[in-house]
C-alpha cells in the first residue's frame, strides 16, 4: 500500500537561548493509506506538535515530513493551504466551528474554496450530514447544537472535501464517553467505507480501543508502536 | 454568496460597535456631500454674481484702456463685434465710461459715469433686477434718468425722483453739465459700484461727454452657455488689435478664491477621509482581534491568505456601502433643503462681498451628481483601503498560534 505519511527523524525544539523545550526528539513514523491509527501519550508528550507538523501547521526543527507524497517542510504557505484544503481534514478537540455559519455552511465552506459547484456542494453536504447523523439539523448554528453534534459537524467539515487523511486532535475530549464512543464508531465507519486515513491523538481508552494501530509518545519519542491491545496499558 | 453571508453575519456580531462605526461613516458622508453641495453653491454664486451682474464672462477694450481709462481709447467696430457675438449665442453690451462730479445741494461726490445700452444690457446682465424698492433701471430711451450705487446715493442724500447735477470734462475739452433724475438705487453690488458708480443711457452719456458713437467696453455674457475658453476664438478677427480679458483676468482675486475653494475642499475632504479611514481601520482591527481563533481555524482547514483578505474586505465594503447609502440619503435631504432655503448670511456680517463683488446673502447649496459621487466613491475606496491592514494581519496569522489565542 502507498504511504500517506512518511516521517523521518523529526525533531522539534521550542524556545531560544538557554531555555529550549525538546517537544519531539527524533520521530520516525509512517502510515499507510486507509489506516485508522491513534496516538496516545501524556500531556506534553508531543502529540499535538506531531499532528501540527504532519498537517503543515508547524515546521519541524529538523527532519523530513512527507504527506500524500509531498514534502511539507519545504512548502510555501500557499502550497500548504492548498494541501490542507484538498488532501487533509482536521478535527479539533474543541470543535472549532465558525459560530456565524450553520452546520451546513460550516461543512460547505471548504467546498466553496475548492470551487465545487453549488449543486454538487448541496448533494455532497446533505449526504454527509445524513451520514454523520445530523439530518434535519443543517440550518442550526453551532450554539444550537450539543457538544457531540458540534463535533459531528466538525467531522462533516473534515470529510466534505474528500481528503486522503484526517487528523483529529483529541476529538472526544469534550464529550461524554457515550457520545465519544459514538463519534469513534462514526469515524471508524467513514474510514472503512471511504478509505480515508485517520490519525487521532488521544488520552482516552475508547479511542485507543477502536483504533487498528496505536503508537504511544513519551517525552518526544515513540515508546510503543503496535496493536492497541498490547499498547493500551503502556499508554 | 457564502462569503457575503459570512461577512454580513460577522458584521452584526458586535452590533453596538458596528452601529457606531456605521453612524460615524454615514454622518461623515452626509457632511461631505452637504459641504460639497454648499461649496459648489458658493462658487457658482460667486461666479454668477461676478459675471451675470455686470462684469460678464469676458470684456473687450481698446488696447491699454484698462491702464488709464482714457476717454479717447475707444473701440472702432463695436457693432461688428456685437453682431459676431450674437451669432454665437453670446450676449454683448456696449458701455462707455467717464469720470466727473455729481452734486445735490451742498453735497457732491466724484463718480464714474457709466453709459449703457439698456436693451442690450438687460439681455446680457442682471443689474437691472438689482434695484432697491420701486426704482427702475435706465429707460430704453434716453430720458436723463440715472441709477446710483447704494453708498453714493447715501453720500448725496438722494432718493428716487431726486434731481442731481452732473459736471464733467467732456472729450472736446469743454465743461459738460446736465441735470439728471435718480430713477433707481442699486442694492449692494460691490464696493466700486456702491460707492462711485452712476449709470445712465449711453446716448445721455455721449451727449454729456460729447463723444458721438464712442464705446469703451463690450461686456460679453452667455450665462455659461459658451465655454470661457471658446469665446475669444468665436469672435475671430473682429477683435484683432483689441484687448480681450476673461472674468478670471479681470478679477484675479475672485478667480483665486474659486481655485482656493477647490483646494480647501480637497484638504477638508482629505481630513474627513483620514478620520473615516481610521474609524474603519479601528473597527476592522478590533473585529480581527476578536476573531483571531477563527482565522486560525480557517487557515488550518485550508483557507488561503487571499481568501481571508477577501472575506475581511467584503465585510468592510459591506459596512461602507450601508453607511454610504445612509449618508447619501441624509446628505441629499440636507443639500436639497439648503438648495431651497439656503443659509442666511446677512445676519452674520451684513452685506456679503468679496473681491469687490457682492454675493447673494442667502447661501444656497447646488446639487450636482459630482457632489455625491465623489465623496461616496472616495468613502468606499477609503473604507476598503483602511481594511487592508487588518486583513493582512489576519492573513499572516500562524494557524497554531492563532488557534491557541485566548
Amino acid at each position: 500500500m502507498d504511504k500517506i505519511i512518511n516521517i523521518n527523524n523529526v525533531i522539534k525544539d521550542y524556545g531560544q537561548g538557554d531555555v529550549i523545550v525538546h517537544a519531539l526528539r527524533g520521530i520516525t513514523l509512517s502510515l499507510e493509506c486507509g489506516e485508522f491509527t491513534s496516538m496516545a501519550g501524556p500531556s506534553g508528550s508531543g502529540k499535538s506538535t506531531l499532528l501540527n507538523i504532519i498537517g503543515g501547521l508547524d515546521k519541524p526543527t529538523t527532519g523530513s515530513v512527507e504527506v500524500d507524497g509531498r514534502d511539507v517542510v519545504s512548502m510555501s504557505m500557499a502550497q500548504l493551504s492548498h494541501l490542507r484544503r484538498n488532501r487533509i481534514g482536521f478535527i479539533f478537540q474543541n470543535y472549532s466551528l465558525i459560530p456565524v455559519l450553520t452546520a451546513y455552511e460550516n461543512a460547505e465552506y471548504i467546498l466553496v474554496l475548492q470551487g465545487v459547484s453549488a449543486k454538487k456542494r448541496n448533494e455532497r453536504i446533505m449526504d454527509i450530514l445524513k451520514e454523520v447523523g445530523l439530518d434535519g439539523m443543517e440550518n442550526r448554528f453551532p450554539r444550537e447544537l450539543s457538544g457531540g453534534q458540534q463535533q459531528r459537524v466538525a467531522i462533516a467539515r473534515a470529510i466534505a472535501p474528500e481528503p486522503a487523511l484526517v487528523l483529529a486532535d483529541e476529538p472526544t475530549a469534550n464529550v461524554d464517553s457515550k457520545t465519544g464512543g459514538a463519534l469513534m464508531d462514526l469515524m471508524r465507519k467513514l474510514n472503512e467505507e471511504k478509505g480515508i486515513t485517520f490519525l487521532l491523538s488521544t488520552h482516552e481508552k475508547i479511542v485507543m480501543e477502536r483504533a487498528r494501530r496505536l503508537f504511544v509518545l513519551k517525552d518526544g519519542l515513540i515508546e510503543f508502536d503496535g496493536s492497541p491491545k498490547e499498547g493500551i496499558n503502556i499508554a | 454568496m457564502l462569503s457575503i453571508r459570512l461577512a454580513w453575519r460577522n458584521l452584526w456580531r458586535n452590533k453596538r460597535r458596528t452601529l457606531i462605526t456605521l453612524l460615524a461613516l454615514a454622518v461623515n458622508t452626509a457632511v461631505l456631500i452637504t459641504t460639497f453641495a454648499l461649496m459648489d453653491g458658493y462658487i457658482e454664486n460667486a461666479v454668477r454674481y461676478a459675471t451675470d451682474l455686470l462684469t460678464g464672462e469676458a470684456q473687450i477694450h481698446a488696447n491699454e484702456y484698462l491702464e488709464d481709462h482714457s476717454l479717447y481709447k475707444t473701440i472702432d467696430n463695436p457693432d461688428e463685434i456685437i453682431a459676431k457675438a450674437k451669432s454665437h449665442g453670446i450676449n454683448a453690451s456696449p458701455r462707455v465710461y467717464g469720470f466727473g462730479l455729481l452734486s445735490v445741494g451742498n453735497k457732491s461726490a466724484g463718480v464714474m459715469f457709466e453709459g449703457v445700452n439698456p436693451e442690450l444690457d438687460k439681455q446680457a446682465f442682471t443689474l437691472h433686477e438689482h434695484l432697491q424698492g420701486d426704482g427702475r433701471f435706465v429707460s430704453n430711451k434716453a430720458d436723463k434718468g440715472m441709477v446710483l450705487g447704494k453708498k453714493l446715493a447715501k453720500t448725496l442724500n438722494v432718493k428716487i425722483g431726486s434731481e442731481i447735477i452732473a459736471v464733467v470734462q467732456a472729450a472736446d475739452g469743454s465743461l459738460g453739465t446736465d441735470i439728471y433724475t435718480v430713477s433707481g438705487i442699486l442694492k449692494t453690488a460691490g464696493e466700486k459700484l456702491d460707492r462711485s458708480t452712476a449709470i445712465c443711457h449711453i446716448d445721455d452719456f455721449r451727449e454729456l461727454f460729447v463723444m458721438e458713437n464712442a464705446v469703451h467696453e463690450i461686456a460679453l455674457n452667455s450665462f455659461r452657455g459658451v465655454e470661457l475658453e471658446e469665446i475669444k476664438p468665436l469672435l475671430g478677427t473682429t477683435i484683432d488689435g483689441l484687448e480681450f480679458k476673461t472674468w478670471r483676468q479681470l478679477n484675479p482675486s475672485l478667480s483665486q478664491m474659486v481655485d482656493m475653494s477647490h483646494v480647501g475642499m480637497g484638504i477638508f475632504a482629505t481630513i474627513f477621509f483620514i478620520v473615516a479611514g481610521l474609524g474603519v481601520m479601528n473597527t476592522m482591527l478590533m473585529a480581527t482581534y476578536d476573531r483571531i481563533r477563527e482565522f486560525g481555524i480557517l487557515k488550518a482547514i485550508g483557507t488561503s491568505p487571499m481568501a481571508i483578505i477577501r472575506d475581511i474586505l467584503v465585510e468592510a465594503m459591506m459596512m461602507s456601502v450601508i453607511a454610504i447609502c445612509i449618508g447619501f440619503v441624509l446628505g441629499l435631504a440636507t443639500s436639497y433643503y439648503l438648495s431651497i432655503h439656503g443659509i442666511d448670511m446677512s445676519g452674520v456680517g451684513g452685506d456679503v462681498t468679496f473681491a469687490g463683488i457682492a454675493f447673494d446673502p442667502i447661501w444656497k447649496a447646488v446639487i450636482h451628481p459630482a457632489s455625491f459621487i465623489e465623496p461616496m466613491a472616495m468613502m468606499c475606496v477609503i473604507s476598503v483601503l483602511a481594511s487592508i491592514y487588518p486583513a493582512v494581519i489576519a492573513a499572516r496569522l500562524k494557524p497554531v498560534e492563532a488557534m491557541n489565542h485566548v
